[in-house]
């Protein structure tokens, strides 16, 4: 924080909320008509090395985002969704993950306690911020109103106020109802409007990040550009090179040019901050999941409907019913209920295990049987063309383990197109969209650049938790024990990899500020395990 | 324990600090009736923020608001910062 201080950055972190290399490659490519819409990228791919990142099993921003800042599955870290909500009665009693939700160390942390500095911008999970960090966090997905005490220092935020031209909170922050529309079907004028309106909020974090970056140079600098999570939601059909019309109409045409203006911007801001960084730094890139299209929808409560494992709730027409509907959140009659989906953005099914005798349920000797019989019948369902619709199926206990794995999903679907469900009262089961959307992919990027980077092209693939140990390296700091990622020994040169070796530390350590946290009684753990997603990915 | 006046000093000085940059029409002092949405504005998410500021403040977590904020199944429709204070007596060392 003092510009007196020689210091220098070492390490440049660049997020890419849902960036795939789909989208990428082509931009990196000289198009005919549109020549290379990220020159800087393009120069970044060819001189550095790339591998497909591979996501959490539900690939989803919470959960992926806190498993890259911590290097644990989410079974550990805790953070299955944006929202956490419970059944009250009827009701739905909602509320957001924060940062006190996560039950591992960050990354942030990580570096303080080895006395370095670091910058994170515009991650999630990350309000309210730490007390214990050395350096600067400015939340992401944390409403305008609210953004300056969620900043870490709060000086800081008076310092962006008077020291960054322009710098406009409004336009930076999370709008709750503007989100919510990435995950709403849209008109084609919303679709250019809600594009649009990204542009500026990237310019935002880019000029924060240019900021702090050049006054304060920590030592670990990462910022996260989240408008290509959101414009891929909306705009795919005018990203993906397989969707793209021959003879586009007006719309198209307007469509193609704002998403290609994005990310010419981005890459504007990319290479401020890498020229920035200087040519000593090294510079690593990742997103939290990749992107594809997903072409149909299944409406999986209908389909557990029909197979006799969920039973409607009878709506009364009373204001309580109507707003239970609008919340999107399943309606259910519990008693005839022995498996459901609560929410879309969870992909996953819960069953109900009776507690006690007597209890609404599956009884607990006969949990296993259940659900082989559960899985069996998921893989059973076919579309109007004969094909699978789900193509895996996973079990919480294989694929989330940690002292939260209950808190995960029983099971956790795998569709054909990778889409989300649908848990809409509506048939047929299974439709075909009218047009592409865009759908979450299990593998997003991981890519690195710079001084001791190898020049190496595609890597094999990594998993998303060697980003934390992979970014601690890069520092020259030593690894926990206890992270589940491997350092890339292809991203590296020989001769960097011969001159740095691995080193390997103490376990982490998560600081809770004060010793008021208490241990949860019987009732909040119920809680905690009824706990609701309902992100709204709508049909 | 503390009493909910001790609480409702305390609340003040979290809800000025939480409001500082917001638009606010609102120009009186903070009093026990004084009303988060009905006086102050408050919105659903505002709620949630001003839940982990107080969290915050007053070294806080988990507290089951839920009992708080519904009531018969159903959303309580405003609620007052004396309310407030009342209910985190309870959990307020």
């Amino acid at each position: 924080m003092n510009a007196a201080l020689p210091r220098k950055t070492k390490t440049l972190f660049i997020g890419l909320d849902g960036c795939t290399f789909t989208v990428l490659d082509e931009m990196t490519r000289d198009l005919p008509g549109v020549g290379v819409t990220m020159p800087f990228m393009k120069k970044i791919l060819e001189n550095g090395v790339r591998a497909k990142l591979r996501s959490t099993p539900n690939p989803l921003t919470p959960p992926a985002w806190t498993s890259l800042m911590t290097g644990k599955g989410p079974g550990v870290h805790g953070v299955f969704d944006f929202i956490r909500a419970e059944d009250k009665g009827g009701e739905v009693y909602w509320t957001l993950y924060d940062s006190r939700d996560v039950d591992s160390e960050m990354i942030w942390s990580m570096v303080s306690r080895k006395k370095l500095s670091c910058a994170a911008l515009n991650f999630p999970l990350t309000a309210p911020p730490p007390k214990n960090i050395n350096g600067a966090v400015i939340p992401g997905f944390t409403p305008a109103k609210h953004l300056r005490r969620n900043t870490h220092p709060r000086e800081l935020f008076e310092r962006l106020k008077s020291e960054v031209p322009g710098f406009d909170p409004k336009e930076l922050a999370w709008d709750f109802e503007n989100e919510q529309q990435a995950m709403d079907s849209l008109g084609p004028e919303e679709t250019h409007k809600w594009v649009r309106y990204h542009l500026p909020r990237e310019e935002q974090w880019f000029r924060i990040a240019e900021y702090v970056l050049r006054s304060d140079s920590p030592d670990l600098m990462a910022v996260m550009f989240d408008g290509t999570d959101k414009i891929q939601h909306q705009a795919w059909p005018w990203l993906d090179p397989a969707l793209l019309k021959a003879e586009p109409s007006e719309h198209d045409r307007l469509m193609r040019e704002v998403v290609l203006e994005y990310f010419r911007n981005l890459d504007h801001y990319i290479e401020t901050l890498v020229t920035l960084a200087g040519p000593e730094a090294q510079v690593f890139f990742a997103s939290d999941h990749g992107f594809t299209a997903s072409t149909e929808v299944l409406r999986i409560n209908a389909y557990l409907e029909d197979l006799g494992y969920l039973k409607w709730a009878v709506s009364d027409g009373s204001d309580m019913a109507m707003r239970r509907e609008a919340a999107n959140f399943a309606n259910l009659d519990w008693s005839g209920t022995t498996a459901y989906c609560r929410t879309p953005s969870s992909n996953g099914i819960h069953i109900r295990v009776a507690e006690k005798p007597g209890d609404h349920g599956v009884p607990p000797e006969q949990y296993d049987a259940f659900r082989d019989k559960l899985i069996e019948d998921l893989k059973k369902l076919r579309n109007e063309f004969g094909e699978p619709v789900v193509v895996d199926v996973l079990k919480r206990d294989e694929w989330f383990p940690g002292q939260h794995m209950e808190r995960a999903c029983d099971l956790t679907l795998v569709l054909r197109d990778n889409g989300f469900v649908s848990i809409r009262n509506l048939r047929p089961v299974v439709v075909q969209r009218p047009h592409a959307a865009g759908t979450h992919h299990p593998d997003g990027v991981f890519i690195a650049y710079g001084k001791g980077i190898a020049k190496a092209g595609e890597v094999e693939r990594r998993k998303i938790v060697d980003v934390t140990s992979t970014l601690l390296y890069s520092l020259g700091t030593s690894i926990p024990s206890d992270l589940e990622g491997e350092v890339p020994q292809a991203f590296f040169t020989p001769e960097w990899w011969a001159e740095h070796p691995l080193k390997k530390g103490a376990r982490t350590r998560l600081e809770r500020e004060g010793s008021e946290r208490e241990d949860m009684d019987a009732g909040e753990k119920q809680k905690m395990i009824e706990q609701l997603q309902m992100l709204g990915y709508m049909e | 324990m503390a009493s909910s006046d001790e609480i409702l000093v305390k609340l003040t000085a979290t809800l000025k600090d939480f409001t500082q940059d917001w638009d606010n029409e609102f120009e009186g002092e903070y009093q026990r009736d004084t009303k988060l949405l009905g006086d102050l504005g408050f919105e659903s998410i505002d709620i949630i923020q001003f839940i982990v500021a107080i969290e915050e403040d007053l070294g806080l977590f988990k507290t089951p608001f839920d009992k708080l904020l519904m009531k018969d199944g159903r959303y309580v429709d405003d609620l007052s910062l004396g309310q407030l204070a009342d209910f985190l007596v309870a959990y307020v060392k």
